[in-house]
């Protein structure tokens, strides 16, 4: 019995002995895997956790004015953040709550730290400390966990607001941003970039003012304390970058607009370079960055419209200021020449459609040529003259001179002067272009529609006798264009010295001006805001300011030996020669003289 | 106990153990090398010094308080329940100021102890009756400890008290039915036994996706022992525990340091030296000459001895992924009291059921 018992107890010791060598066998198979098949695996793996690093923040480009104004530049910040590892405290959030009672409401504090730790991502809770409150954190803060300042740089903007429109603004990257740049920029990161360029210089030239992150290298625990930091490969500051604004013009320029709506475009002619673009009302930069997303919207709901860039982006009718152009495609094509005469009543007449015009003069000009058209601006001369334009032949001309394409590389958001063709007019009004539409468009009304830089443009041309380059911000090597045209020296000759007695002679529209020794050619224009089909009605509305004509001037200076091109659009200002006219005049004056 | 040969052999191979046991404990908690002298003093005092007191008392002695004993640790377990102090969510320790004990650790012995003293009576002879009122005995008082809730520790102690059974010489017939049992009845334990929690573990055992923290864990363990390679990092250069990847790493987890410290080699060397242990004294156990018709010595020390060989074992497979996380501590490389003495109890059994069947 006894035996029997202990060879039982003998059996099934030896099954628990073999049971107990199984298992110590594969256990060791089992870490022969682990450590020396997949050793050098999970010692990557294991790297990976310990070794991480974080990207630096690079300090953007400045960007400077030809007169060597700093216009925007990065300057040093310090923004109190959550600190996600330490998970402030509740006490810590009051805290900072009584440190700093106006910034921060306790409630929203507490559920942006609840979001922070629960996504882990660092908040910021104020942006930009001052002086003031950086000192008050440093010295009253120091039992406060889970929260610690960090440096960076923020975006700092020349504060006139004449600046703005051409400068653009940063603002958080979103999908649109991603969209716009990708294509733009070789390699783009969107996950590394913050603050982008939304609109103007900072947009286009995005990629050479961001610079390049650093990066901090560090172990790490697992709870993603930093502990060690082992190596830091700095930042790569942005490129400065010199655009072609006059400062001094640009702020004259500003001023003079007196708040009015409108925009001033001026070209150098030398290289064709913008060194005044402004767009009324506008605001400070630094403002735009400040702002609540309700003021925001404000400032996009204000009638007035001070972030639409009316400079590349404003469409209006050039009316008379688009005739020296259509005489060069008139003269071209020999529809008229300097000779011909016609007698301006103050109205023209268009027979085929029984449709009589209007012209701006009451009782006319009388006899009227080529000359005397442009410097009293007869409407029926050049309504006269469209009616003889052929279709492709205009089209064809307005093409030539940039009608349609886009004028500016470095201009954004920018905006093309529509190319009047069939097709624009069979997307619009699902017609064909008539005849009679070609009587507005010679005297620049109906359709047809420009930006003040595209007028600008048209004033070089003038200016250049047809040869001409597109303007730009930032140097760069143009193409050159030109205009297919035929005309002689004799020709520009006259056409020039029309031009001069717009402003010199004492019937020109533009003799009020009082251009002096400024030795100023140009053209004035008046855009009818609504059609007026009477006198009783234009009368009318003349005391609704937002229904007045708005005036237009374009011009160039000396005349002799052009160095500036200029448009100027006063909105509702009634009068180009006027009101736009005398603009121009001190603009380019100053210019000239700074010169 | 005589210092013979192969005593002195079982005896250096323990030493070794505990020894790198320490130096493993000591390179987690980075402790000052005084506290670690000093940890490791405490650890070979209280081993030697329970195995001297063991040595004394008289293993009849012992047996005839079986009951007892096993009654009194049922109510300490439950006792948890109103004065323990509450870790990580489940209620298991006894505060006693100067160490924390685990009450349900010595349920393993304390039961063997009963059983032994219950069938000693009837000389080891199961009857139906006596089977069928021992394994509700295991089972219901298992339910306290998984209550805690510590289901790791339940399930070892079920496994224990099953193999104490074994060894003692319970039919076959049993262990096939309740193998059967258990695995008809281990979809409804799972379904509506288990918390979410449990469930979890053992889902992410199963499961390939990484992002489950039980499975990082798991990865976390691999890494630190695949990081070892062939030759180990060195001693004290356990990256995953400085920089605190591991959790548990001075508890559950610290056999993967070992290995990332000693690589391969090292791990090698410690499971040949506990195979060693454990089969010679299994062994001499077995082949030493009776005194007496007593078979309890024989059943007792072989049992202490599969306990440290497979809580060893199950810790091992447990760090390495091969079985579910169930929290067991490893042998020797622990710092939690109860563990100490429970092993040192079980140490100073095995020698001392030996010097008995001389």
């Amino acid at each position: 019995m006894k035996d029997k018992k202990i060879q039982i107890y003998k059996m099934r010791s030896n099954i628990l002995l073999g049971v107990f060598v199984f298992i110590l066998v594969l256990i060791i198979a089992r870490f022969f895997y682990l450590q020396i098949i997949q050793g050098s695996k999970l010692k990557e793996l294991r790297e990976q956790n310990i070794n991480a690093f974080e990207y630096i923040y690079p300090k953007r480009g400045r960007i400077l004015s030809r007169d060597g104004v700093v216009l925007a530049e990065d300057r040093k910040v310090f923004s109190l953040v959550i600190d996600i590892e330490q998970k402030p405290s509740e006490k810590s959030i009051n805290k900072l709550g009584d440190l700093y009672p106006n910034k921060i409401n306790v409630e929203d504090l507490k559920l942006k730290v609840g979001n922070s730790i629960k996504f882990r991502r660092s908040e910021v809770v104020i942006e930009r400390l001052s002086q003031e409150d950086l000192a008050k954190y440093l010295v009253g803060g120091s039992d406060i966990t889970g929260f610690s300042v960090i440096e960076g740089y923020e975006r700092q903007y020349n504060s006139h607001p004449s600046i703005f429109h051409v400068l653009g603004h940063m603002g958080y990257i979103n999908n649109s941003d991603v969209k716009y740049f990708s294509p733009r920029i070789e390699d783009y990161n969107p996950k590394i970039w913050n603050k982008v360029g939304k609109s103007g210089i900072e947009r286009v030239y995005e990629q050479l003012l961001q610079g390049e992150h650093g990066k901090r290298f560090f172990q790490r625990n697992a709870r993603g304390d930093r502990r060690v930091i082992t190596d830091i490969s700095p930042f790569r500051e942005g490129e400065e970058l010199s655009i072609s604004i006059n400062f001094n013009a640009q702020k004259l320029a500003y001023e003079l607009m007196q708040k009015r709506r409108g925009a001033i475009v001026v070209i150098d002619l030398q290289d064709f370079s913008i060194p005044v673009a402004i767009s009324t009302p506008s605001i400070s930069a630094n403002d735009l960055r400040d702002i609540s997303s309700l003021q925001y919207q404000d400032l996009l709901n204000d009638s007035a419209r001070p972030l639409f860039n009316r400079a590349f982006m404003g469409l209006y009718p050039p009316a008379s200021t688009i005739k020296p152009l259509l005489t060069i495609f008139a003269l071209n094509n020999k529809y008229t020449d300097w000779e011909e005469t016609i007698f301006d009543d103050g109205f023209f007449r268009f027979e085929e459609e029984k449709r009589v015009f209007n012209a701006w003069r009451e009782g006319g000009h009388g006899l009227t040529d080529l000359n005397k058209a442009l410097v009293e601006s007869s409407n029926p001369f050049f309504m006269n003259l469209s009616v003889r334009y052929e279709k492709d032949l205009f089209v064809q001309f307005l093409k030539s001179s940039s009608f349609g394409s886009k004028l500016c590389e470095d201009c954004y958001p920018h905006q093309f002067s529509p190319l009047i063709d069939d097709d624009w007019k069979y997307k619009n009004f699902g017609k064909e272009l008539f005849k009679g539409d070609f009587i507005n468009l010679g005297v620049g009304q109906g359709y047809m529609l420009t930006t003040p830089l595209h007028l600008s443009l048209i004033s070089a041309i003038l200016a250049k006798r047809g040869e001409y380059q597109l303007p730009h911000l930032v140097a760069k090597k143009q193409n050159k264009l030109s205009l297919s045209d035929n005309l002689t020296e004799e020709d520009w000759d006259k056409l020039n010295m029309s031009l001069i007695d717009v402003i010199y002679s004492p019937n020109g529209t533009g003799y009020r001006i009082n251009a002096g020794d400024l030795k100023l050619a140009g053209k004035s224009g008046t855009a009818q805001v609504v059609d007026i089909n009477s006198r009783e009605e234009y009368d009318e509305v003349r005391t609704n300011q937002l229904l007045r004509d708005h005036a237009i001037f374009i011009g160039y200076a000396p005349y002799d030996n052009p160095r500036y091109s200029i448009a100027v659009i006063v909105e509702n200002g009634e009068s180009g020669g006027r009101v736009a006219g005398p603009i121009a005049k001190t603009v380019l004056k100053e210019l000239l003289n700074d010169f | 106990m005589t210092f013979n040969f192969k005593n002195s052999v079982i005896f250096s191979l323990l030493g070794l153990i505990i020894l790198l046991g320490s130096l493993t404990i000591y390179s987690v908690t980075s402790i000052d090398i005084n506290s670690f002298l000093r940890f490791l003093l405490i650890n070979i005092f209280v081993i030697i010094i329970v195995v001297l007191l063991f040595n004394q008392i008289n293993l009849n002695r012992i047996f005839s308080f079986g009951w007892l004993l096993f009654l009194l640790n049922i109510l300490l377990v439950l006792s948890v329940e109103v004065f323990g102090k509450e870790i990580n969510g489940s209620k298991r320790w006894l505060d006693f100021g100067f160490l924390s004990l685990q009450p349900s650790e010595f349920m393993k012995i304390t039961y063997a102890l009963f059983v032994t003293q219950y069938l000693r009576f009837y000389s080891f002879k199961f009857t139906k009756f006596r089977t069928i009122f021992l394994v509700l005995v295991l089972f219901i008082s298992a339910l306290p400890i998984i209550a805690q809730p510590d289901l790791g520790t339940g399930l070892v102690y079920v496994g224990l008290g099953l193999m104490f059974l074994f060894i003692c010489g319970m039919h076959r017939f049993y262990f096939i039915a309740m193998g059967a049992f258990g695995v008809l009845l281990s979809p409804i334990i799972y379904s509506f036994g288990l918390t979410s929690y449990q469930k979890g573990r053992i889902i992410s055992w199963f499961s390939s996706d990484q992002t489950l923290s039980e499975k990082w864990n798991i990865l976390q363990s691999e890494i630190s022992i695949g990081s070892g390679g062939l030759f180990g990092e060195g001693f004290l250069n356990s990256k995953q525990n400085e920089f605190n990847f591991l959790p548990e790493a001075d508890t559950d987890f610290i056999f993967s340091i070992y290995a990332e410290q000693f690589g391969f080699i090292g791990v090698f060397l410690i499971l040949t030296m506990l195979g060693c242990f454990i089969v010679m004294t299994t062994l001499s156990t077995m082949t030493e000459k009776r005194l007496t018709n007593d078979l309890s010595p024989y059943y007792i020390g072989t049992y202490c001895t599969f306990v440290i060989g497979f809580s060893f074992l199950l810790n091992i497979l447990m760090v390495s992924g091969m079985i579910p996380v169930v929290g067991l501590p490893l042998p020797f490389f622990t710092k939690g009291g109860s563990s100490l003495l429970c092993f040192s109890i079980m140490l100073g059994l095995i020698f001392t059921s030996r010097r008995f069947l001389k």
